[in-house]
């Protein structure tokens, strides 16, 4: 259920029967059961036609394409069954309504730096010593009800974040330099292992958003339009410490990512299959963690969490409600 | 407001009546069910909440097969308000899921005979049934029953005109609810 399937190689894929099929350019062929399955994510160079887009529509499934330096190029989704008119209106309304938009900008940052906190809480006091970083986390978080605007609460996450991103060069080991965040292009392994990470749950929570009513475009911090689906950006920052980090964390720590699983090109950085292809699978196994839920009262995984955040705003969105971001509970 | 009359159950009626009106509110047969069962869940009803298709148990009762009944049955619609099934006898069946859903099939079904009586004239007897008991529940329409449906179309009309849904409290249903992991995420 809700699986998601990697395809690293380049060739074409195609539907085949009741299946998907890829055939890789060395001719190996390979069968995806995609009944149950989420999305497919392309990382590889691909053909496809339409009538595989087709077939994923019917099915149900998302198909998210990564291209050049591991950036996210784009999603096709299925059409959706229903939309909802009340919803897109309830939508724009809350980002039309300053008060309104500031309030949940101020949320999804207020959720992020408690996710972030918690990261860096596991590893202070595990032979680190973070108290001056965990502190000015929690200065900015308590800051955030001064901001007056949008763009301030963006000021305070921004901070929040190079604090936190501070503590990876002592985290991580001594092989691995970070030196601070750098998109475009990474220019280390850490800054590719970042951007690599933080374009798969960005991908994943464009998904979860497909499972409601909600417009993926229209957004509350980060500013709509400001790339294709920016309501994915705002609840994707909640989610990157839990989802991404801790997976670059676990595999460096534990040396199944070595500098042999990078390529360096002309001024930049980036996973070669290999690692990439052992990213994504401890990232989809991280997703298959469970929990137990306790307003939910069952237990649910990571994956879901996406999705009940999403519901979440949605719901705060139809009844006037009051939305909690997520917040790492346990 | 400039109508004569703002009673829902009045404005509702004129507007049933006569086919130039717009209707005041939606109303359908399984918003009676709803407002028995839930008003939260008749609230996002009315607002057309969407559910997840994955979700097990998407619409209660509705895997119960039709088929059991031996009678001759015909599908009716009234003025796209209302779909029935009237038996040869010339009832009306209304079918409850399970024996937790008497009450709002019960409700649902007196709505149908109180719209065939009110806006087309046409009395109607009911029958309650549920596929796999032999016992039938004949409802008819008096003055206590008809109150008890004038009653409801006030109150759903309350519910799905507020701006926000009642409040979540937890009951047995929940835990079948489509609705359950929207309306308890917080
Ligand atoms: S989960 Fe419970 S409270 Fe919520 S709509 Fe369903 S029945 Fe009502």
């Amino acid at each position: 259920m809700n699986d998601n399937y990697h395809v690293f190689s380049d060739g074409r894929i195609e539907r085949h029967d009741d299946t998907v099929r890829v055939i890789t350019d060395d001719g190996e062929k390979k069968y995806l059961p995609v009944e149950n399955a989420e999305a497919i994510f392309l990382h590889g160079q691909i053909e496809y036609n339409t009538r595989f887009v087709s077939f994923l529509n019917q099915e149900g499934v998302a198909v998210h394409v990564f291209g050049w330096h591991d950036h996210y190029a784009g999603s096709i989704m299925p059409k959706r069954g229903q939309t909802s008119g009340q919803t897109l209106v309830d939508q724009v309304r809350a980002y039309d309504d300053p008060a309104h938009r500031l309030e949940l900008a101020q949320a999804f940052v207020d959720g992020s730096i408690h996710n972030m906190r918690a990261n860096v809480t596991y590893y202070d006091g595990r032979g680190y010593d973070f108290d001056d970083v965990l502190a000015e986390l929690t200065e900015a978080r308590s800051s955030l009800d001064r901001m007056e605007t949008v763009d301030e609460t963006m000021g305070v996450e921004a901070r929040a974040r190079k604090a936190y991103y501070s503590t990876f060069d002592e985290i991580l080991p001594d092989e691995f330099v970070f030196g601070g965040r750098q998109y475009d292009p990474p220019n280390n392994e850490v800054n590719s292992l970042i951007s690599f990470g933080n374009s798969l749950v960005y991908a994943n929570v464009v998904s979860a958003i497909r499972a409601t009513a909600l417009d993926p475009t229209v957004s509350f911090l980060h500013e709509p339009g400001e790339r294709r689906y920016s309501l994915a950006l705002d609840i994707a920052d909640l989610f990157k410490p839990l989802l991404a980090d801790r997976v670059i964390f676990r595999l460096v720590n534990r040396g199944q990512l070595t500098s042999d699983d990078f390529e360096d090109e002309m001024n930049s950085c980036l996973l070669n299959e290999h690692g990439r292809k052992t990213y994504s699978k401890a990232y989809e196994e991280t997703l298959d963690e469970t929990i137990e839920h306790p307003e939910l009262g069952k237990k649910v995984s990571y994956q879901y969490l996406l999705r009940v955040e999403a519901y979440k705003l949605k719901k705060h969105l139809l009844t006037g409600e009051e939305y909690v971001p997520f917040q790492r509970w346990w | 407001m400039t109508e004569s009359s703002t009673d829902p159950v009045d404005r509702f009626l004129a507007a049933a009546r006569d086919e130039t009106e717009e209707l005041p509110f939606r109303l359908t047969g399984v918003m009676f069910q709803y407002y028995v069962v839930c008003e939260r869940e008749l609230w996002f009803l009315s607002r057309d909440v969407e559910i997840d298709r994955d979700t097990p148990a998407i619409v209660r009762g509705s895997d119960v097969d039709d088929s059991a009944y031996a009678d001759k049955r015909r599908d009716v619609r009234v003025d796209g308000i209302i779909a029935i099934d009237v038996l040869d006898s010339g009832a009306i069946l209304e079918v409850k899921p399970s024996s937790s859903m008497t009450e709002p099939a019960r409700l649902q079904l007196l709505f149908y005979l109180w719209y065939l009586d009110r806006v087309t004239g046409v009395e109607k007897t009911g029958v309650l049934a549920h596929p796999t008991e032999k016992r039938r529940e004949t409802v008819e329409l008096t003055p206590e029953t008809s109150a008890e449906v004038e009653s409801a179309i006030r109150g759903i009309r309350d519910v799905v005109s507020a701006d926000s849904p009642p409040p979540a409290a937890e009951k047995p249903v929940c835990d079948s609810c489509a609705y359950h992991d929207f309306c308890w995420s917080c």
